[in-house]
Parts: C-alpha cells; structure tokens; sequence
C-alpha cells in the first residue's frame, strides 16, 4: 500500500512538472509568426476603411463617412496597443465579413471577459464599490475608460511618463469636458470644476503630469491597481503617503518599474528620478548623513566652546 | 567707562530680522518636508510646503531690498574681506575664538565704524550673503515654477540639481546661523551683541 501511494506521489509531481511547464511555454511564447502574419493581413483589410486616411481617400464610393468617422482607428497606435497582434476578427467576428457589416454586428462584438475572464472576476466586485458604480453602472462597461485599441497594460510600460499621459487622459477626459461628462453624470449633476477640488494640490497640473489621478482615487491593492474608484471623501490627502522614504508611488505607478531600482547616484526611489523628483522620497542617505553629522557637530562645536567659556571665565574671576 | 558707537541704521536692523525669522521658518519647515515621514512630524508636510512657499517668497523680495538698499547705502563695502593680510588677520581671530577668549583676552579687531566686521566675518558674511543665499534663494524661485526647470539632466529628472543646490546651499545657510547665533554671545557681554542688533547701538 506504501509503495503504491509513494508511485502516485511521484506520478503526481510527474504530472504537476510536466504540466507547469507546458503552462510556462504556453505563457512565454507569443503568437508564431504565421498566425501574427495571418493578423496583420486580416487587420490590413480592416484597416483600408478603418484608417484615418480612408476618410480622405475612401476605399469604396458612396461609404456613409459620417458613419465612418466614429469607428476609425489608428494603425499605428493599435500596433503598439496590447492588442496589437490580434486580429480585428478575434474580438469582431460575426457579421464583420459582408460589407456593409450587419447592423447588429456590434452586439455580437466580443467582450473583455471572453479573454480576461480571471481579471473581470477580480475586478468587478471593486468596481462596484467605486464611485462610477454608484449613480453609473449602466452607463460604464470597461471599454468605457480603457479603448482596447489603444490601452497599454502598466506592466508593459517602460515609461512612467506615458503611463500617466494615457491613464489620466481616461480620467480628465470626462472630468475635465462638461460635454464628456454630461454624458455620464446623473441628471442635474454639474461637473465640478477640476482645478478648483484640487486647489489644495500645490502644482496641480503638474501632479497630474507626473503622477496618475488613481494614485490618490483608489485604495492601495497587493496586486494590480484596484478599480475602486473613489471621491474626494475617501481619496488620499496625505501628502506623506508619496512624499517619504516608504513612499507608496512604489506599490502604485512604479510598481513595475521598481524592480529596476539601482540606487542610481546614490539615491533612495531613483527609479522615480527618470521621471520626476518627488520631495521626501528620492533622497540621497549619504547626503542626509554627512549634512546630519555637520549639523551635530557645529552645535556638539558651539555648545563646548561655550561650556568651555563659562568654566574658563570661573576659574578667571576666582584667581 | 563704556563707549557707545551708532553703528546700525534701522533698514539694517529691520532687514537682519526679518531675515533671521525667514530663515528659521523656512529651516524649521525645509527639514519637515526634505525628511517628510508619516510616523515623525515636526509640521506637518502641506502646511510645511505652504509655510514654506510664502516665506520662501518673502525672502526673495526681502534678498532683493537688501542687495539694492546695501548697494545705494554703502553699506556693501563693509563685506569686502580687504587686503593686504586678509589671510593672516583671519588667523589672527581665528586663534583669538579657540585659546584668545578662554583667556580673556579682548577682541584682537575690535567694532569701528568703518569696519563693522572682522576679516573672518567679512569674509563669511560675503560668502553667505553672495554666493550662498543667491543659490538657495535662486533654486527655491525654481522650485516654486518647477515647470522652469530643466526637464532632464543626466538621466534625471531635471529638478534633481536644482534640489540638490537648495538642499545644500540651504544647509550652508543653517550651519551658519547656528555658528552666527553663538558668535553673537561674544560682546561685551553675552547680551550686548543682541542689543546692538536691536538699537543700532555698540558697546566698547
């Protein structure tokens, strides 16, 4: 009986190194290069109408342009997008072959859950608890702040800059338009305006430069940046909370970025420093220690001398 | 019998300390916010940073006034270290602070009215006030319009030299004031040099 549960055992870890690393391949390798020619040639095809160049040379007469304008997508921007060696059809399958495509083509358009069904399971409950849930929850769907044919995945983004251009152009987008956020808004609810809730904020819009709006609007999460969005009422007002040593902008924006770290001349959080310097954070401990040790010294200095001035001034008026 | 020289004119003492407030304010509120931390707080980091940013701003004009008022005054000859021997009678005070003063031995260059400052005062006081502060008051403007600064230097962000110079100009200037503060102790009496910056008044 012993032997046969030791067999099953191995067999077990048999198993579980085999299939590991077949998971492993699977997730290391990208698509072959046949099937991502396959795409490009696929996407080629779309992109002849779907191109901005199509609204001044349309491919076909008599297209409705107007129509057309709405669904025109960038080649170049998709091509460094997350999704941009898929195939169009991988995600517009049905009823994209006729042209015209089928009026009702855009229903059967696939879903970010199709794919990302682990990543929706996580992400769901927290964006129920955001603020966009509250008043808004028929009106957002994920396509509503990440464009899928533009998004890039902050683990992917080498540059922090663009991680914060891209994902603050969602946010201002909305709250920075009357227009935009009409659309969204409750009825009767106005936008406030956007410099004036921050005004607390010194160099406003240079924060939003350098750091993205989620940093203070979600709470702090162990893994992927939570989508929780919150309001004023809970967002991050500790300026701490970024501006010291432990600074959070580790676990949030740099979160990927901080495996690079390499205490570049000798500051702490220099892999900030490619980016911005955030008072507090990026500090140089040498620095700090000499500038210390020179403080304490001068008033070690000072305080001898003067003890030495008191006794010497003693022993002068006793003789 | 004490002698009694009018040595400070009242621009000078109103400039010196509203200076001295500036600068403790904005020392006392730079160390809150360059050694920020959530668990030791001396001011707490936003109303250190708007404490800082007014003050800061103050001490810009009040650097401005007193570049101008010293020059129309003449009072910018006293901070020129004058040959010849400038070397030899700072030594001179030198020795004077560390074996002189325990003696009690009296000020090897004492007050005029010509020469309010010793060489090694002089000196310091012209490195201080033009070459130090220039740098700190010139890099803090920077820090208050950081979209002036360069936007990459080295690598880095550009606002890494401009806050590296504020940083250490900026402790040259607080070393200073604790020295200065000290070597104010060292009048007639312990008190006297204060009273002069208050009245305008020297005592022999």
């Amino acid at each position: 009986m012993k032997s046969f549960i030791a067999v099953l055992l191995r067999l077990l870890v048999c198993l579980w190194f085999i299939g590991g690393g077949a998971f492993a391949h699977a997730e290391n390798s990208g698509p072959t290069p046949e099937a991502l020619e396959k795409a490009r040639k696929i996407n080629e095809q779309c992109f002849a109408c779907h191109a901005p160049e199509a609204l001044q040379h349309p491919p076909q007469a008599g297209l409705d342009l107007a129509k057309l304008r709405q669904v025109i997508v960038d080649p170049d921007v998709f091509k460094n997008a997350d999704h941009g060696r898929l195939a169009c059809t991988k995600c517009h399958n049905e009823g994209y072959d006729d042209f015209p495509h089928a009026p009702d083509a855009k229903d059967s358009t696939g879903t970010c859950e199709d794919c990302h069904s682990k990543k929706v399971a996580k992400i769901e409950p927290e964006f129920n608890r955001s603020v966009h849930a509250k008043h808004m929850a028929d009106k957002f769907t994920c396509t509503t702040c990440h464009n899928p044919h533009v998004m890039r995945n902050a683990a992917k983004q080498t540059d922090a800059g663009k991680l914060v251009a891209q994902d603050n152009r969602i946010c201002l987008g909305c709250h920075d338009s009357d227009q935009t956020f009409a659309k969204f808004a409750p009825e009767k609810k106005t936008r406030p305006p956007i410099d004036d809730i921050h005004s607390w904020l010194p160099n406003t819009r240079l924060h939003w430069q350098s750091v993205r709006c989620v940093e203070c609007h979600t709470p702090l999460s162990s893994d992927m940046l939570s989508h929780e969005i919150v309001n004023k009422d809970k967002a991050e007002r500790k300026c701490v909370t970024c501006h010291s040593v432990n600074t959070q902008l580790n676990l949030r924006l740099y979160r990927y970025l901080a495996k690079d770290e390499h205490q570049k001349y000798g500051f702490v959080n220099s892999v900030i420093l490619g980016k911005s310097y955030v008072i507090g954070a990026t500090r140089n401990p040498i620095l700090d220690s000499i500038l210390i040790g020179l403080a304490a010294l001068t008033v070690l200095g000072v305080a001898i001398h003067g003890l030495l001035r008191i006794v010497a001034a003693a022993l002068r008026r006793r003789k | 019998m004490t002698e009694r020289i009018y040595l400070l004119p009242l621009w000078l003492r109103l400039w010196h300390w509203t200076n001295a407030a500036l600068i403790i304010t904005l020392g006392i509120t730079g160390i809150s916010i360059h050694f920020a931390s959530p668990s030791t707080v001396l001011v707490e980091f936003s109303l250190a940073v708007r404490i800082h940013s007014i003050a800061g701003t103050l001490l810009v004009a009040l650097y401005a006034f007193f570049v101008v008022a010293n020059a129309i005054s003449g009072n910018w000859w006293q901070f020129v270290p004058k040959p010849p021997g400038i070397l030899a009678r700072c030594w001179v005070q030198i020795q004077y602070y560390c074996w002189g003063v325990f003696k009690g031995e009296p000020e090897p260059f004492p007050v005029t009215k010509e020469a309010n400052f010793n060489a090694l005062q002089a000196l310091t006081y012209w490195f201080i006030i033009y070459m130090v502060l220039p740098v700190t008051v010139l890099t803090g403007l920077i820090f208050l319009y950081p979209q002036f600064a360069p936007s990459r230097i080295f690598g880095v962000d550009g606002l890494l030299p401009v806050a590296v110079l504020h940083y250490l100009s900026a402790a040259c200037i607080l070393l200073f004031a604790v020295a200065h503060i000290y070597l104010g102790t060292m009048g007639k009496t312990v008190t006297s040099l204060f009273k002069t910056m208050i009245t305008g008044w020297h005592e022999h």
